[in-house]
């Protein structure tokens, strides 16, 4: 988990879009991870999502785990740039249209000191 | 409180030969700058320790597999990486989707255990509220 910049973050639609949008970000190629001790090497990543919330409400919760969601089901697509100088790799993907993910969800959360049952 | 209740760092001595006390010290530590502040007598290459606690977001309790503090992404998981938070939150998980690299062969990406999410609004840590955004990649 890492903070987002300034500007990282932009919502669309009276926040039913959001596109998170990452440039330059300094990662790590850890190909063996979770291996203890996988080797990493230095590498850089550009990412562009976007989450675009259906008509799909979703709500729920865990008074154990104290949570509680509230939103949508989502679409969700994603572009990336890969460069491991190290190695002479690099990897781009196609454009962001072309791709999509089968789970997303958009919403709002509630957990720990915040959460009432 | 009771009159007759001592204080552990109470001394015999009075107003007046408190104050010179003090100003003896003030005097001391002109002549010994490095007693001057606590932050100079921390050693080279440590910081000094926040009685408050971090100011990192707090993670959720139950989560520590391989200390990344992460679960799969679904309905009824709880989206967020950090505890004591309320905000606006989303995630996915299980992207299709194809890529070149630069020898111009074709490569998937994309499997259940890709997911991503994004958390921005209020977190409490070190004692008090904070705001922010993060992101899970």
């Amino acid at each position: 988990m890492v903070p987002v910049p300034e500007g990282g973050l932009t919502f669309e639609d009276d926040g039913k879009t959001a596109i998170l949008q990452l440039k330059d970000l300094e990662i790590i190629d850890q190909p063996a991870w979770p291996a203890f001790k996988a080797e990493a090497t230095p590498a850089r990543m550009d990412i562009k999502i976007v989450w675009r919330a259906t008509n799909e409400k979703i709500s729920y919760g865990d008074p154990q785990k104290q949570f509680k969601v509230d939103g949508f089901k989502a679409t969700a697509q994603l572009e990336a740039a890969v460069e491991v100088p190290s190695l002479g790799f690099s990897w781009k993907s196609d454009p962001i249209g072309t791709s999509k993910a089968k789970f997303a969800i958009i919403g709002d959360e509630v957990n720990g000191r915040y959460y009432t049952p | 409180m009771s009159a007759e209740r001592k204080f552990p760092f109470a001394c015999n001595c009075s107003r007046r030969s408190f104050l010179a006390t003090g100003v003896g010290l003030a005097a001391a530590s002109t002549l010994f700058p490095h007693i001057r502040s606590g932050a100079a007598a921390v050693p080279e290459g440590q910081s000094v320790f926040n009685y408050d606690g971090s100011t990192d977001p707090f993670p959720i309790p139950w989560l520590d597999k391989n200390g990344s503090h992460n679960q799969p992404a679904g309905l009824g998981n709880e989206p967020s990486s950090i505890y004591h938070f309320k905000g606006k939150i989303a995630r996915c998980s299980d992207f299709i989707g194809m890529g070149t690299d630069n020898k111009g062969n074709r490569l998937a990406f994309g499997n259940p255990t890709t997911d991503n999410a994004f958390m921005q609004g209020e977190y409490f840590t070190g004692r008090a509220a904070r705001k922010g955004t993060f992101t899970h990649l």
